[in-house]
C-alpha cells in the first residue's frame, strides 16, 4: 500500500452507485492514505469501447495514465473490476511495445493531451488491503467485530480473469475478499459460483442471458445461508442488487438479499458512519436483522 | 502396487525407470445405460512425469478398463483429451501431476461443461462443431481468381490471425463459457474465434455476409466477458479478444444495429460528449424507447434508491475538448487506410 493514489473511481462510483464513492473517501480516510483527484478523466471504455474502437480506446486510456504521471503518481486505485482490467489492459499494451506509445503519444501530443511514458500501475482497493502493509492497515482500524454476519464473497470476472493482466491470485480459488471477510470478524460463506459472471454487460442487450448469469450466485449464496454478499465491483453491485427482483421473477424465487460494496463492508467493521456508507442508495434494502450485524445505529432518515 | 510389468507403463516409454509417484484422483463416472453418475477413486503409481492423462491410462489398464475418455496425440496438439481438473478445463496431456501430488491434493477430474455427457469423461462434441460449421470455416474467395499456384499471404496479413490460427478445437473455452449455460445457442468462443481466423484473413472476401451472421441472436454480442475462455484456452487463443475484434470489424463495416453495438456505441459517444458515461442514455439507446418505457417500474425502483442521474446536467470532465479532437483525428486517419492494413489483391503478392 502507498501513502498517495491517482484515484479514479470510474463512472459509476460518480453517478448511479455514489456510495461507493463517498465509502471509499471515508475508508482512505480511515487508512491515512490520499486520494489524488483526476478531474480530466474519461470513461474507461468499459470494454465497449476496445470493442467497438480499440484504437480509440488505446488512446483515450493512455490520456488517463498520461493524466495521473503529470500529478506525480505512480499508482492508479480503482475500485471497480472493469475500470481494472481496461486500464491494465491498454497499459501493457503501451508498454510492451514502444512502437505503439510512441505513436499514441505523437497522437495525443497533437491534440494538447498530456502523454504517457509508461510507468503507472493500476490497482484494485481490493488488492491494496487484502495484502501486505494495506491488510495491516486495515486491520488496526477494523475495530467494530461484524460476528455473526455470513458474507458471501462475490469476485465478479474482470479482476480474476485474464490472469495474465490482473494475476493478483489463482483466478480460480481465490482467497483476498475471504481475507478480509475474515479480519472484519464476519464468516465468510463458499459457494462455486463467486467466481462467475453477475451477467451485467449484456444485461441491457440480452436480458434473458443475463439474467441466467445472475440467477446463480444470488441463489446459491442465499441456499448457502449468506446475509448479504459483498463485492468490489460497482457493475456487479448494479446487477445483483438493482437486477435482484428481475431475477427474483426470472428465477421463481424471492432471493431478498443485500449487497455490500468492499468499501461498504471495510468501512463497517472501521465504524464509519451509515452517512458515509450510504445503504439507503441500494435498490435491495438492508434488513434489521443486518442492520444489527453490520452494527449500525438503528436510527433511521440520517443519511443523504 | 503389484510387481507385474503394468501394461499401462508401455505406454509410457522412456519413463520407465524413472521415479515413481502414488497419486490419487477423483474421477466422475457416468454410466449411459443406467443414467446414474458417481464419484470413483483411484490410487496408481505413476511416473514423477505422468501427466493427467498418464495417470487416467495407468487407471484404466491397471483398475478400471471401462473407463471412458478421449487422447490421441498426447502433445497437446490433437485437442482430444479436454477435461476439467478440479473444475476447470483443461488438456490432460499438457496438465502434469506432481504439482497434485507434492501438495498431497487428490484432484477431481470430470467431463467438460456445456456439452451433453455419452460416458464418463467423454463429451457429445456434436453440438461444438455444429456452431463450427455455422461460421463456414474455410476461405470464401467469392468471384476473386484464384491464383494457379500458391495465395501468399504476407507475413503482416498472416500476424492478424496468428493466435486465432492456433486453436486446435479441444472445446476447454466453451466448457466454461458463462453466457453458453445461460444460452445454449450462443455461437460461443471457439466457433467465434474460427470466425475471426477467416474474417481477418486478407484472402477471403466474404467478410460483410460473415459479419452479418455474427450480428444477430446467438452472435458476438451475446457475448458477457466473464473471459473464461482466455483463461482455460491451451494454446492462448484468446477467443474472448477475438470476439472483440470481430466487434471492432462490424463497427468497421457499419454492422451497428445490434443492441450490443448500440450499447458499446452510448460509450463512445458518452466519452466524446462529456468524458464520463452517460447512463441515463445508455437504456433508451439500447433497447430503444419503446422498451425503456416498458421497464419504468424498473427504473422507478432505481430511482427511488438515488440511482438515476439528473439527465439534464450530465457529468463534463475538464479539457474534454482534447478528446474531441482525439476521436475527430483518429478518425480521420482510419478513413485513410484501407480496411485492413496490408490487404492487397492476390495478384500484388504473387508476383514479389
Amino acid at each position: 500500500m502507498q501513502d498517495r493514489y491517482a484515484y479514479y473511481p470510474g463512472c459509476l462510483a460518480s453517478l448511479s452507485q455514489k456510495e461507493l464513492d463517498s465509502s471509499t473517501r471515508a475508508i482512505a480516510k480511515k487508512l491515512e492514505i490520499e486520494l489524488v483527484e483526476m478531474p480530466s478523466v474519461t470513461c474507461c471504455g468499459a470494454g465497449d469501447i476496445h470493442e467497438a474502437k480499440p484504437d480509440y480506446y488505446l488512446h483515450i486510456s493512455a490520456r488517463i495514465l498520461g493524466q495521473a504521471e503529470q500529478m506525480g503518481c505512480d499508482t492508479i486505485l480503482t475500485i471497480c473490476n472493469v475500470c481494472t482490467l481496461n486500464l491494465r489492459q491498454a497499459n501493457k499494451a503501451l508498454q510492451e511495445d514502444k512502437a505503439v506509445l510512441a505513436r499514441v503519444n505523437d497522437n495525443l501530443m497533437q491534440v494538447g493531451a498530456a502523454t504517457y511514458q509508461g510507468g503507472v500501475d493500476i490497482r484494485h482497493l481490493l488488492w491494496e488491503v487484502s495484502a501486505g502493509e494495506g491488510y495491516d492497515r486495515f486491520k488496526s482500524i477494523a475495530v467494530k467485530s461484524l460476528e455473526g454476519l455470513k458474507v458471501a464473497p462475490f469476485y465478479g470476472c474482470q479482476i480474476l480473469r485474464p490472469a495474465k493482466i490482473l494475476g493478483f491470485e489463482d483466478s480460480d480459488r481465490p482467497q483476498s475478499l475471504e481475507r478480509l471477510i475474515t479480519a472484519c470478524g464476519a464468516e465468510p460463506i463458499d459457494y462455486p459460483a463467486k467466481v462467475k459472471c453477475c451477467g451485467f454487460p449484456i444485461v441491457l442487450a440480452r436480458e434473458d442471458v443475463a439474467l441466467g448469469e445472475l440467477v446463480q450466485p444470488l441463489q446459491q449464496a442465499k441456499e448457502a445461508g449468506a446475509d448479504v454478499i459483498v463485492t468490489p465491483c460497482p457493475l456487479c453491485h448494479l446487477s445483483l442488487d438493482a437486477w435482484q427482483r428481475k431475477a427474483s421473477a426470472f428465477a421463481g424465487n424471492d432471493f431478498q438479499i443485500p449487497i455490500l460494496h468492499l468499501a461498504q463492508l471495510l468501512g463497517a467493521a472501521a465504524g464509519i458512519s451509515e452517512s458515509e456508507l450510504k445503504f439507503k442508495r441500494h435498490v435491495t434494502r438492508l434488513t434489521p436483522e443486518v442492520k444489527g450485524k453490520l452494527k449500525l445505529p438503528s436510527v433511521v432518515g440520517i443519511e443523504a | 502396487m503389484t510387481e507385474i510389468k503394468n501394461a499401462h507403463f508401455t505406454t509410457l516409454k522412456g519413463a520407465y525407470d524413472t521415479e515413481k509417484m502414488d497419486a490419487t484422483l477423483r474421477v466422475r463416472r457416468y454410466d449411459p445405460e443406467t443414467k446414474k453418475s458417481r464419484f470413483d477413486t483411484f490410487t496408481v503409481t505413476i511416473p514423477v512425469t505422468a501427466s493427467v492423462l498418464d495417470a487416467l491410462d495407468a487407471i484404466k489398464d491397471i483398475h478400471d478398463g471401462s473407463l471412458s475418455y478421449r487422447k490421441s496425440c498426447r502433445m497437446a496438439v490433437c485437442g482430444s483429451c479436454g477435461m476439467r481438473v478440479d473444475g476447470g478445463a483443461a488438456l490432460a496431456c499438457k496438465t502434469p501431476m506432481k504439482k497434485f501430488v507434492d501438495a498431497g491434493h487428490t484432484i477431481t477430474v470430470s467431463p467438460m461443461g456445456n456439452l451433453p455427457v455419452i460416458k464418463d469423461l467423454v463429451v457429445d462434441m456434436a453440438p461444438f462443431w455444429q456452431k463450427i460449421r455455422a461460421v463456414k470455416p474455410y476461405l470464401d474467395t467469392l468471384d476473386v481468381d484464384v491464383p494457379a499456384k500458391e495465395w501468399r499471404v504476407a507475413p503482416e496479413d498472416g500476424d492478424l490471425i496468428h493466435k486465432e490460427s492456433l486453436c486446435i478445437l479441444c472445446g476447454c473455452c466453451v466448457s466454461e463459457c458463462n453466457s453458453m449455460e445461460s444460452d445454449p445457442e450462443f455461437l460461443g468462443p471457439a466457433a467465434l474465434a474460427k470466425a475471426y481466423r477467416f474474417i481477418g484473413d486478407s484472402r477471403d472476401k466474404d467478410t460483410r455476409e460473415r459479419l452479418r451472421d455474427l450480428n444477430g441472436a446467438h452472435g458476438i454480442w451475446d457475448c458477457t466477458r466473464c473471459y473464461f475462455c482466455n483463461q482455460r484456452c491451451p494454446k492462448h487463443v484468446d477467443p474472448r479478444d477475438a470476439i472483440a475484434k470481430l466487434g471492432a470489424e462490424s463497427f468497421k463495416e457499419g454492422f451497428t444495429r445490434d443492441e450490443g453495438a448500440k450499447h458499446a456505441k452510448v460509450f463512445v459517444d458518452s466519452t466524446y460528449k462529456g468524458g464520463y458515461l452517460r447512463e441515463t442514455e445508455l437504456v433508451p439507446k439500447t433497447i430503444g424507447p419503446i422498451n425503456a418505457i416498458k421497464d419504468i417500474p424498473f427504473a422507478l425502483q432505481l430511482a427511488r434508491a438515488g440511482k438515476i442521474p439528473n439527465p439534464l446536467s450530465p457529468h463534463k470532465a475538464k479539457d474534454n475538448d482534447e478528446v474531441k479532437r482525439l476521436w475527430k483525428l483518429l478518425e480521420k486517419e482510419a478513413k485513410g487506410q484501407p480496411r485492413r492494413a496490408t490487404a492487397k489483391h492476390p495478384d500484388a503478392v504473387q508476383g514479389d
